[in-house]
């Protein structure tokens, strides 16, 4: 999995950080944070669409990492144990929200055509206009059709095709067994696939 | 064993090997329509992959400025006792703190009370008894009064015993 981490970064191993963080070393944690930070605000961001809400739950899910980084033994990779984190933030807070049944999930999609998220990544040279809306309303029937599975089928799902995670690293993310991990990820492409066929298609 | 969705998923991955791959493809009813599926699975991977893989955090140091903030905050307590347990303790750690703050407040008041009320015994003899004892016979009046006093503490009794009083003094029923 690639992370943020500069060639410098790079050379300090993750366990040593980890390893420094359970000694109390606020620095260590903050190298971590800064080498995983994009990543798991974009995987919240991609499950809850809202970029208050993303930035609240990923503060929350570090925050909670450090609170806990004693108990990491590593086993798994820190990436593998903090997503485990940020799935049950994530997912507790979905659940809870669809209970109290607060409006619909995408209010940000008006946000998204004000803020671009991909603004960095996006090439330089200006998007023609038409491009731009084209672009917004595709990330827009995205962002519907994955609202339509349940958090647990859109943390596979995004965990597979985003991050490029192996079967059994969701499963210990998400806590469950490679098999259902199998299941969750058919069932998605599918819902996914009648959803967004001709936008995929059609590119 | 997997299931015919666990192996679809496995197979649309490209990680189904060997016999299990030859055994799951020929069991496929429609093999072009199968091939036609997963290649759609695969564009639609690839479209996520795009459009959602670009997402970034804005502000990224603002970020990091919060998270230290808040880590700070409960730094306090790290740097007061080391050891993250005692962080888990910090709350439930104060109900046995209280329960004990109670009990020694309770033994030190029991404490100072039996030692008052100690205190308080040697003076509980009667005013009255000690203006007798200060008394002085008159040695005119009666020459051989003898005066005596029996005292018995634990039990509260005193017992005046007097010898030789021809008449009592005259102040002694004002007294």
């Amino acid at each position: 999995m690639q992370t943020e981490a500069t060639p410098a970064q790079a050379d300090v191993s993750e366990l040593d950080l980890v390893r420094r963080c359970q000694a109390g070393d606020t620095e260590a944690f903050d190298e971590l944070v800064t080498r995983y930070r994009t990543r798991v605000f974009g995987m919240i961001y991609n499950m809850v669409h809202s970029e208050q809400d993303a930035w609240d739950l990923a503060q929350d899910s570090f925050l909670k990492a450090w609170r806990s980084i004693k108990r990491f033994r590593g086993r798994s990779s820190f990436y593998t144990w903090i997503y485990r984190i940020v799935m049950n933030v994530t997912i507790d807070w979905l659940r809870k929200k669809q209970i109290k049944g607060a409006g619909t999930e995408f209010d940000d999609a008006i946000q998204l055509r004000q803020v671009d998220p991909a603004s960095k990544t996006v090439p330089k040279t200006e998007a023609l206009p038409y491009e731009t809306m084209e672009r917004d309303e595709i990330r827009v029937r995205i962002d519907k059709a994955i609202a339509q599975l349940s958090s647990e089928q859109r943390a596979v799902i995004l965990m597979k095709e985003i991050e490029d995670m192996q079967y059994h690293e969701i499963a210990e993310a998400l806590g469950c067994s490679i098999g259902t991990v199998m299941s969750r990820l058919f069932y998605a492409r599918k819902k996914l696939q009648t959803l967004l066929r001709d936008v995929y298609e059609n590119i | 064993m997997k299931t015919f969705e666990e192996k679809w998923t496995v197979w649309v991955d490209g990680q189904l090997s060997g016999r299990e791959l030859a055994e799951f493809e020929a069991s496929l009813p429609d093999k072009a329509a199968a091939e036609a599926e997963r290649a759609s699975a695969q564009k639609l991977g690839k479209l996520l992959k795009r459009e959602l893989g670009a997402r970034t955090l804005t502000n990224e140091e603002f970020f990091s400025h919060q998270l230290r903030e808040r880590i700070a905050q409960e730094g306090g307590e790290i740097s007061r006792a080391p050891g993250d347990r005692r962080i888990e303790r910090s709350t439930w750690w104060t109900i046995p703190r209280l329960l004990w703050t109670g009990i020694v407040s309770l033994a030190v008041f029991l404490a100072c009370t039996v030692l008052v009320m100690r205190e308080k015994n040697p003076t509980e003899e009667s005013q009255y008894l000690t203006q007798i004892l200060n008394a002085r016979v008159d040695p005119v009046v009666s020459p051989n009064a003898t005066v005596s006093i029996f005292e018995v503490k634990q039990d509260r009794v005193t017992v005046l015993w007097t010898e030789g009083l021809q008449s009592l003094p005259a102040d002694y029923a004002a007294k």
